[in-house]
Formats: structure tokens, C-alpha cells, sequence
């Protein structure tokens, strides 16, 4: 199953790209959205390739190699690793939010788009509640 | 002075890992496989910078045949 979205991964990437090059092709004179997409088309489309050819590629890498890939095996599920990794985690969330606020601040302060600035916002927001949402959720759980 | 309730990553909880591992003379890496943990974690489990999680305190206490209080000794602070 696993091995199937990878395929499809790529596959739905070069798809995306080539709808965006065709875009482009058909419509050089483009403006606003159209153009817009074309580029997000190739954009999406690229991150998908890659991901998904690079998950490809690693499993054919360790392919007749059964102890690489218990040891690939033992490293993703190692305790340490995932407590380590989920402190990073949690430390660039902090971050994050520090980041956002300053972000926010400066939007303001440039006199952006109140759109934008709106939009952010929203997103700050959003990821708080989530925050909330996993802290309560986790609360009745443990 | 306020009680610890908890305990400190790398502080209180003390191990005789390495002196049980070396007793039965295998290696690190051969100790990590046996537990189907990384290399890195038996070593920063012998030099007590990380403390294990319950299950993998019983995995370590099994293999050697000992309970956990034989390996893992917290020192509670004195009031």
C-alpha cells in the first residue's frame, strides 16, 4: 500500500508538471490566477516526484539488504530518536510561535494588506487551537 | 525544601548497565540489537544522559535476568 502511493506520488508529479507546462505553453500571455497555477501546478508537482522517488529510491537501495533495513528499522523507532525528535519538535513549536507573533508585528507595522495580515492570523490561531485540541485530547487519553 | 516528584533527565536515576553488559562481555552494539534499540541509546543509558521508559527498563531487566531495582537505583533527595 505503502509502495503504491509512492508510485502514485510520482506519477501524480509528473502529471502536475506536465498540466503546468502545457499551461504555460498554451496560455504564455496569462495573467493573475491562471498563471498562478500553472506555477503551482510545477510547483506541487515537483515536491511530489520528489518525495515520492526518493521513498522509492531508499527502499531500492536497501533491497537484499535485510540488516540495513532492520537497523533503518530500529533507528525510526528507537525510543531516544523519537523522544529527541520530539523535543526539537516541540522547541521549534516554541519558536514558531515567536516567530509568528514577530512576523505579525512587522506585517502590521509594513501596512501589508489587511487580507494578509488577516490570514496569518487566522493561521496563528489555528495552530494554537490545535495545540489546545492535542492537550485535551491527550488529557482524557493518558 | 519543596519534594521532587519527578525525575530530572540524567540526575537521581543511576544504572549498572555497563557493568552487567561487561560481565557478560558482549558490546554495545551487540546489547543494542539484542533490545532492538539504536547503539547510541545504550551508551547514553551507561553514561545516565538519558533515562528509559518503563518498557524498555523491563526489556534491559529480562534479557539480564534481574528486576529493574537491581540495575536502575533512584536516589530520592534527602529533605
Amino acid at each position: 500500500m505503502r509502495r503504491l502511493g509512492s508510485y502514485l506520488a510520482v506519477a501524480g508529479g509528473v502529471l502536475l508538471v506536465g498540466v503546468g507546462i502545457v499551461m504555460l505553453r498554451l496560455a504564455p500571455e496569462a495573467q493573475g490566477v491562471l498563471m498562478v497555477l500553472a506555477y503551482v501546478c510545477i510547483g506541487v508537482g515537483c515536491g511530489a516526484f520528489g518525495h515520492g522517488m526518493g521513498t522509492i529510491l531508499s527502499r531500492w537501495a536497501v533491497k537484499g539488504h535485510p540488516d540495513v533495513q532492520r537497523q533503518l528499522a530500529i533507528e525510526q523507532t528507537d525510543e531516544r530518536n523519537v523522544t529527541i525528535t520530539n523535543r526539537a519538535k516541540a522547541k521549534a513549536f516554541d519558536i514558531m510561535l515567536f516567530v509568528f507573533g514577530a512576523l505579525m508585528l512587522s506585517f502590521a507595522l509594513m501596512e501589508v494588506a489587511l487580507p494578509a495580515i488577516l490570514l496569518l492570523v487566522a493561521a496563528y490561531l489555528f495552530v494554537v487551537g490545535c495545540q489546545i485540541y492535542y492537550i485535551s485530547k491527550y488529557q482524557r487519553e493518558m | 525544601m519543596e519534594r521532587k516528584l519527578y525525575i530530572e533527565e540524567g540526575s537521581d536515576l543511576e544504572n549498572r548497565l555497563e557493568q552487567l553488559r561487561r560481565e557478560r562481555g558482549i558490546t554495545q552494539d551487540e546489547l543494542a540489537a539484542a533490545l532492538a534499540v539504536s547503539r547510541q541509546t545504550i551508551g547514553s543509558l551507561e553514561n545516565g544522559r538519558y533515562n528509559p521508559s518503563i518498557l524498555l527498563a523491563f526489556k534491559i531487566a529480562r534479557y539480564f535476568g534481574k528486576t529493574i531495582e537491581e540495575i536502575f537505583v533512584y536516589e530520592e533527595d534527602a529533605e
